[in-house]
C-alpha cells in the first residue's frame, strides 16, 4: 500500500510515466496476442512516432504557455513545407542546404505571424492561427501547381527513412530533440519563465517577466519545429500532397495532452510527448492490423482523446484537491474554480 | 489550553443569556471539520437569532470561510448538526440549493455578478422564480434592482439597465449587497468583508441598512477585519481561532484591543517608524507633470522611505503603482523611474502566486526573471538565494518543498516579499499588501516593511485601509486621477486623508479620457458594422460584375448554400457563448446529412432514431466537457474524428438522396422575397428570441461567470447540456439544410464549416471569452465568408485563393477589433 502510495505521489509529478506504461502494455498485448510483433515492427513505429514527436513537441511549447492557447497551423506548416522542399531541393542534394533554409525561413515566418497576431494583436491563439493556416492553405494550393517532379534528394531520404544498425535515424533525431528540450525546459531559465508565464500571466508580469517574447518564441518553436517535420515527412514518404499534415493536428494535441503536458498551461513534459506519440501512433498501427475500416479508425482516435482527456482532467483535479483541505479555512487564495460542489 | 477552556465556559455563559430572548433562525453545534490532520472547525457552536447581527473575526486560517461555506451548505462539516428554527436538519439533505430555499443569502467577498449582463439582469439570476417566458419580463427585475439599491444604499446612481461590467468595484459590492438584501423570505445574510470597497458613507449607509432591517428581524453575520466596523454594528461578537470559539459575547464587553488579543495579535498600533533619514540625493522615482499639477511641485520618491498611495478606490492610486512598474508611453511624461523596481501584489491567487510550483520556485522566479533567458539555473543556487530572504522574513526554510498554495495568506505574501527581496531592487511596490491577512501578521509586515525601507529601498505602498497609512513616511492622496495633497510625519492622520480624499482636482484627467473613448466608440461601432458593410460591398460587386444576380432568382441562387453556414455559425455562436469553441460542429453537420440521406431516406423510424442519438451525443459531450472540467476545443475536435468516422462508415463514397419533404422544407417559394432570405432571417430570429429569453441570460452568464451562477444555485452541467443540445438542434438543421441542398450527402460537406463558423463569430462581434450572443452580425459575417467563392469566381480570381481570403478577413477584423477593443473589459 505504501508503495502505491509512493508511487502515485511520485507518478503526479512525473506524468509522464501513464504513456510509457500505456506503450509497454499496449507493445505486450499485442507480441502476445499476434506473433507479427517483434522489435523491428516497433521500430517502425518509432519510425512514424518520431515524425508526430517533432510536432508534438512545438504544439507543447505552445499549450504550456497556458489560457487555452494551442497552434492549429501546425497542419498547414508541414503540408507547405513540404512542397516549398520539393520546390527549393528539386531532388538534388546540392540544394539541400537551401531546402533546410527555406524550411526554417518558413517557420521563422508563420510563427513571427502567429507572436504578432497573438501577442501583438491580443487575437485568441486559436483564432490566429486558424486565419494563418487559411493563409498557408492558399500557399500550399499555389505551389502545388508550381510542382515540376516528386523526386527527394537521396540525402534527406535516408535522413528521414535510414537506419543505423536497425535504429532509425529518425528516431535519433527525435530522441534528441526530446532530450534537448527536456533540458531547456528543466535547466534554463527560459524553461522557468514559461512556466510562470502559463501558470499566471498577470503574476508573471508582476514578477518582472515580459511574458510577449516568451508566448512569441513558443509559436516560433512550434512553426520551426512543424516546418522542419514538413521537409523530412515529404523526404519520408517521397513527395508531398495536398492534406499530408492534416493527421498531425489532432494527433499533436492529443500527444501533447496524453504524454502529461497540462492542456491549462504551466507544465510541460517533452518525455511524456515522446511516449504519448509512440502510443498515439502504436493504437492506429494497431487497428490497421486488425483490418478496422477507416472510419472505425477515426472513431477510435476520437474515442482515445476524449477518454484520456477526462482521465486528465479528474487527475487534475485530484492533484488540486489536497490544497483545499490544508489551507481550507483560508478563502482569499482559493481558486474560484475548485469549490467544493 | 486552560485560557481555551475559559472561553468556551464564557461562551456558553453568553449564549444561555442570549438564547431565550430572540428565536434562533439557524443554528450550529458542535461542528467539527477536519482535513486530514488538520482542524479547520473544532466544535464550534453558533446561534444566529432573529434581528441579530453577529460580528465574526478571526485571523487567516482561523475557520470563518470553512464555518460559512458549511452554513451556506457549501461543505459537509465531519461532525456537527445543523437546525433552522428548532427544526434538526441531517446534512446530507443540506446544499446551497438547501439553504438559499431557507432563506440564507451570502454575499461574498470575490464578488459573484456576472459583468456582461444588467445590474437587472443580476437579480433575476438570483430569483429566477418569478420570470415567466414572456417578453417585459425585464421590467419586473429593473423595478426590484432599483428599489433595493435606494432600500440600502440611497442616492445611488447606478442605473437598472447598466451592464455590471461599466460599474466601477464600490458599485458592484453594492448590487451585490442590495441584491442579497432583496432575496424574499431572506432570513439570514452573510456579508464577508463587506466594506472593502466601499468609502465611508456608503459603508454607513450600509450599516444603517443593517441596523434597519435587524430591527425588523432580519439576522446577519458580518464578517470584517474593519474591528471598529464589527464593534460599531454587531449585537453579538463571535472570535474564532485555531479554528474554534475563543471568545463570544456582547458587543457591550468588547473593545478593539480586547478582540485584537482574543485573535492573537498584540495591539500595539501600527505606529513605529522613525522618521527616515533619507538622503534627498538619492532620487529613484520622480513624479512631474499632470499628475502633480495640484501640488505645484514634483515629488521625489527616495531610498529609505515608505510612500502611501490614499485616495477613494479607483482615483489613480494603482494606475500609478503599475506606470512606475512599467511605465507606459501615455504616462512616462510624468512618472519617471531611475532604477529596478518589483510588485507585491494583494491579490495572491490573481496576481500573485505560481499555483504549480512550490514555495521555493514562487520566491527563486523574482531574480529568474530579470536575468538572459539562456542562462541555467541551479537549484541550490536558488535556495542560497531564497533562504537568505526567507530569514529576514521569518519565513520556515522548511516549507520551500510545500506548494505554494498549502501555505496560509500570510505566509503567502511572505513568499511574495521573499520574491521581490531576491529581486533585489531598490524600488518595492505594494499594492494592497495586506488585504485578507489577519492582525497580527500585519504587524509583523508593517514591521518587516520598516526594516526593508531602513536597508535603503523605497517602498511605494496603495493600501485601501487608511490606518495603514500611518506605517508610511509620506502620504500621496489621490482624487480624480490626480495627486491632490501631499502628508509627511505627524501630518499622516486617518482624518486628513479622508477629508483629501474628497478634494476636487483642478481639472480632472477624466475630460481627456471621454475623449478618448469617444473616439474608441466610434471606431468599435465601425467595427460592429464590418460584417454588414463587407456583405454590402460584396453584394455589390457582383451586382455590378452580373446584375442577375439581383433578380430573386439569382440572390437565391447565391444565397441558399449560405443557409447551411448560418445554421452552424448560429450552433457556434451559442458554444462561443459559453466561452468555448467547437471544432467538430461541422463535422456534425456532415454526419447528420449523411444520416438524412441515407438512414432517414431508407428506414424513416430508425433514421429519426439514429437523429436523436447523434443529437444525445453532441450534448453529452457538452456535459462530458463540463462535468470533467476539460477543455472543450480538444474534446470537440477529438469528436469531430467520431462523426466523421461515423459518417464514413455509413457512407464511404458521397451519394445518398434527400428524403421528399426535407426537399420540400426548403424549396417553397414566396415570389416577393427570396425563400434562402426569409429562411436566413428565421434563424437569426430564432437565436435573437433564445437569447432574449430567461434561458438565454443564464447561458450568457455561465459564460461569464460560472463561479457566480453556481453561487446563486444554477446547475453548471445541466446548463452545458442545454447549451450543446441547443448548439447541436442548430447543427444538425445545418445538416439536414445540407442534405436538402445538395440533394446527396457527404461526409465531408460540412468540414470547412467548422473554422468558418468560428471565424463568422468572431466577425459578428461575440467575445471568445463568451458572454456574448450577437445573432444579426455573425450571420452577416456569415453569409459574407460564403460568399467569397463566388466573389472571387466574379472577378476571375482562382478558387486557389479561397482560403486566404477568408483568412485575411478574419485576420483584417480581428486586428481592427483589437485596436479599438475596450481595454478594460480585456483585463
Amino acid at each position: 500500500m505504501n508503495a502505491l502510495t509512493a508511487f502515485s505521489l511520485w507518478a503526479q509529478r512525473n506524468r509522464w510515466i501513464w504513456a510509457a506504461i500505456g506503450v509497454l502494455l499496449l507493445w505486450l498485448v499485442l507480441s502476445i496476442v499476434t506473433n507479427r510483433f517483434s522489435l523491428s515492427s516497433l521500430s517502425g513505429i518509432i519510425l512514424s512516432a518520431s515524425f508526430l514527436t517533432i510536432v508534438g513537441i512545438g504544439q507543447m511549447f505552445v499549450v504550456t504557455t497556458g489560457r487555452g492557447n494551442i497552434d492549429l497551423s501546425v497542419a498547414s506548416v508541414i503540408t507547405l513545407s513540404a512542397f516549398v522542399a520539393l520546390l527549393t531541393i528539386k531532388g538534388q542534394d546540392a540544394n539541400l542546404a537551401i531546402g533546410v533554409a527555406a524550411a526554417i525561413l518558413l517557420g521563422l515566418a508563420v510563427g513571427a505571424l502567429n507572436s504578432l497576431l497573438v501577442v501583438g494583436l491580443g487575437i485568441p491563439a486559436i483564432i490566429a492561427t486558424l486565419a494563418t493556416g487559411y493563409v498557408l492553405a492558399t500557399a500550399t494550393l499555389l505551389s502545388n501547381r508550381a510542382i515540376s517532379g516528386f523526386t527527394v534528394s537521396p540525402a534527406l531520404k535516408y535522413l528521414a527513412s535510414g537506419r543505423i544498425s536497425g535504429v532509425p535515424i529518425m528516431a535519433v533525431i527525435a530522441i534528441l530533440g526530446v532530450a534537448a528540450t527536456s533540458f531547456v525546459l528543466r535547466y534554463t531559465v527560459f524553461g522557468q519563465l514559461l512556466s510562470a508565464v502559463g501558470q499566471n500571466r498577470t503574476a508573471a508580469r508582476l514578477a518582472a517577466i515580459r511574458n510577449g517574447p516568451v508566448i512569441a518564441s513558443a509559436f516560433i518553436i512550434s512553426s520551426v519545429l512543424a516546418s522542419l517535420d514538413g521537409l523530412l515527412l515529404g523526404a519520408y514518404i517521397g513527395g508531398a500532397f495536398l492534406e499530408m499534415g492534416q493527421p498531425y493536428l489532432l494527433q499533436s494535441i492529443a500527444a501533447v495532452v496524453l504524454g502529461g503536458t497540462l492542456i491549462f498551461g504551466g507544465a510541460a513534459t517533452a518525455v511524456g510527448t515522446l511516449f504519448a506519440s509512440i502510443l498515439l501512433i502504436l493504437i492506429v498501427t494497431t487497428m490497421q492490423i486488425i483490418g478496422l475500416p477507416p472510419g472505425a479508425q477515426d472513431i477510435v482516435q476520437g474515442i482515445v482523446v476524449i477518454f484520456v482527456l477526462a482521465l486528465a482532467g479528474r487527475q487534475a483535479m485530484t492533484r488540486r484537491a489536497p490544497i483545499e483541505p490544508a489551507r481550507g479555512a483560508d478563502d482569499d487564495a482559493l481558486p474560484a474554480g475548485d469549490r467544493p460542489a | 489550553m486552560s485560557q481555551l477552556a475559559v472561553a468556551e465556559q464564557d461562551s456558553a455563559a453568553a449564549m444561555a443569556r442570549l438564547a431565550p430572548i430572540r428565536q434562533s433562525v439557524i443554528t450550529l453545534t458542535g461542528i467539527t471539520k477536519s482535513f486530514g490532520p488538520t482542524l479547520a472547525n473544532a466544535g464550534i457552536d453558533l446561534s444566529v437569532a432573529a434581528g441579530g447581527v453577529i460580528g465574526l473575526v478571526g485571523g487567516n486560517g482561523a475557520g470563518k470561510s470553512t464555518l460559512m461555506r458549511i452554513l451556506c451548505g457549501a461543505m459537509w462539516p465531519t461532525l456537527g448538526s445543523i437546525s433552522f428554527a428548532g427544526e434538526e436538519l441531517d446534512f446530507t439533505d443540506y446544499g446551497t440549493g438547501e439553504a438559499q430555499r431557507r432563506g440564507i443569502r451570502m454575499v461574498h467577498q470575490e464578488l459573484s455578478l456576472c459583468a456582461n449582463l444588467s445590474v437587472a439582469e443580476n437579480f433575476f439570476l438570483e430569483t429566477p422564480g418569478d420570470a415567466a417566458s414572456r417578453p417585459g419580463w425585464r421590467a419586473l427585475y429593473r423595478a426590484r434592482a432599483r428599489e433595493a439599491l435606494d432600500a440600502v444604499f440611497p442616492g445611488n446612481a447606478i442605473d437598472a439597465d447598466a451592464e455590471v461590467g461599466h460599474l466601477s468595484i464600490a458599485e458592484r459590492q453594492m448590487v451585490e449587497i442590495a441584491r442579497a438584501a432583496a432575496t424574499p423570505g431572506v432570513k439570514l445574510i452573510v456579508l464577508d468583508e463587506p466594506t472593502s470597497s466601499l468609502d465611508l458613507d456608503r459603508s454607513k449607509q450600509l450599516r444603517a441598512f443593517i441596523r434597519e432591517r435587524a430591527q425588523a428581524g432580519l439576522a446577519f453575520i458580518f464578517i470584517s477585519h474593519k474591528l471598529q466596523e464589527i464593534i460599531d454594528i454587531a449585537t453579538e461578537i463571535v472570535v474564532l481561532r485555531n479554528g474554534r470559539t475563543a471568545w463570544q459575547g456582547h458587543v457591550a464587553d468588547a473593545s478593539i484591543g480586547k478582540l485584537v488579543q482574543l485573535m492573537g495579535g498584540d495591539a500595539n498600533p501600527v505606529h513605529q517608524h522613525a522618521v527616515a533619514a533619507a538622503s534627498a540625493q538619492d532620487v529613484l522615482v520622480r513624479l512631474s507633470g499632470a499628475l502633480t499639477a495640484d501640488l505645484g511641485h514634483d515629488i521625489n520618491i527616495v531610498r529609505g522611505e515608505i510612500v502611501g498611495l490614499a485616495g477613494l478606490e479607483g482615483s489613480g492610486q494603482k494606475e500609478l503603482l503599475h506606470a512606475i512598474f512599467r511605465p507606459d508611453r501615455k504616462q512616462s511624461a510624468a512618472v519617471t523611474r531611475h532604477a529596478q523596481a518589483s510588485f507585491i501584489a494583494g491579490d495572491r491567487q490573481k496576481e500573485g502566486v505560481f499555483p504549480l510550483w512550490s514555495v521555493l520556485g514562487n520566491i527563486s522566479i523574482g531574480a529568474l526573471a530579470r536575468r538572459p533567458a539562456l542562462s541555467l539555473v541551479s537549484d541550490r543556487a536558488n535556495r542560497d538565494t531564497a533562504a537568505g530572504a526567507a530569514s529576514k522574513l521569518r519565513l520556515d526554510e522548511r516549507r520551500f518543498g510545500s506548494n505554494i498554495t498549502e501555505l496560509s495568506g500570510g505566509n503567502q505574501q511572505k513568499a511574495l516579499v521573499a520574491r521581490a527581496l531576491v529581486a533585489d531592487t531598490p524600488i518595492i511596490l505594494l499594492d494592497d499588501p495586506t488585504r485578507g491577512v489577519d492582525i497580527a501578521t500585519k504587524q509583523d509586515f508593517y514591521r518587516l516593511c520598516n526594516e526593508i525601507a531602513r536597508g535603503g529601498r523605497a517602498l511605494v505602498w496603495q493600501t485601501t485601509e487608511d490606518a495603514e497609512l500611518l506605517a508610511c513616511d509620506r502620504v500621496l492622496v489621490f482624487a480624480g486621477g490626480r495627486i491632490v495633497r501631499e502628508l509627511s510625519g505627524a501630518a499622516i492622520t486617518e482624518s486628513a486623508v479622508v477629508g483629501a480624499s474628497f478634494t476636487q482636482p483642478a481639472d480632472g484627467l477624466a475630460g481627456a479620457g471621454h475623449k478618448d473613448a469617444a473616439a474608441a466608440g466610434l471606431g468599435r461601432k465601425l467595427v460592429n458594422a464590418a460584417p454588414f458593410i463587407s456583405l454590402a460591398a460584396v453584394l455589390a460587386v457582383m451586382i455590378s460584375a452580373n446584375p442577375a444576380v439581383a433578380s430573386i432568382f439569382g440572390l437565391d441562387l447565391l444565397l441558399m448554400p449560405a443557409l447551411s453556414l448560418v445554421l452552424v455559425t448560429a450552433a457556434q455562436m451559442f458554444i462561443v457563448g459559453g466561452s468555448e469553441i467547437d471544432l467538430g460542429v461541422g463535422a456534425f453537420a456532415g454526419l447528420v446529412s449523411v444520416l438524412s440521406a441515407t438512414l432517414l431516406y431508407d428506414q424513416p423510424w430508425l433514421g429519426a432514431l439514429a437523429l436523436v442519438a447523434a443529437l444525445a451525443a453532441y450534448a453529452g459531450l457538452g456535459g462530458v466537457v463540463q462535468a470533467r472540467k476539460i477543455p472543450a476545443i480538444v474534446v470537440t475536435l477529438g469528436a469531430s474524428f467520431i462523426w466523421v468516422g461515423l459518417g464514413y462508415a455509413l457512407q464511404p463514397t458521397p451519394g445518398g438522396a434527400s428524403p421528399e419533404w426535407l426537399s420540400a422544407l426548403f424549396s417553397w417559394s414566396l415570389g416577393m422575397v427570396p425563400t434562402s432570405v426569409i429562411l436566413i432571417a428565421a434563424v437569426a430570429l430564432i437565436v435573437f428570441i433564445i437569447d432574449r429569453l430567461p434561458l438565454g441570460v443564464v447561458l450568457r452568464g455561465f459564460g461569464n461567470n460560472p463561479v457566480a451562477m453556481i453561487r446563486s444555485g444554477w446547475s453548471p452541467t445541466r446548463y452545458a447540456l442545454v447549451r450543446y443540445l441547443i448548439a447541436g438542434l442548430f447543427a444538425g438543421a445545418a445538416g439536414l439544410s445540407l442534405t436538402a441542398i445538395n440533394t446527396a450527402s457527404d461526409i465531408n460537406s460540412g468540414n470547412s464549416f467548422t473554422l468558418l463558423s468560428v471565424a463568422a463569430v468572431v466577425m459578428g462581434g461575440c467575445s471568445l471569452l463568451g458572454g456574448v450572443i450577437s445573432p444579426v452580425g455573425a450571420i452577416a459575417g456569415a453569409v459574407t465568408l460564403s460568399l467569397i467563392g463566388a466573389l472571387l469566381g466574379t472577378l476571375s480570381v482562382s478558387s486557389d485563393f479561397n482560403a486566404a481570403t477568408q483568412g485575411l478577413i478574419l485576420i483584417a477584423l480581428l486586428t481592427l477589433r483589437s485596436l479599438t477593443a475596450d481595454r478594460r473589459s480585456e483585463q
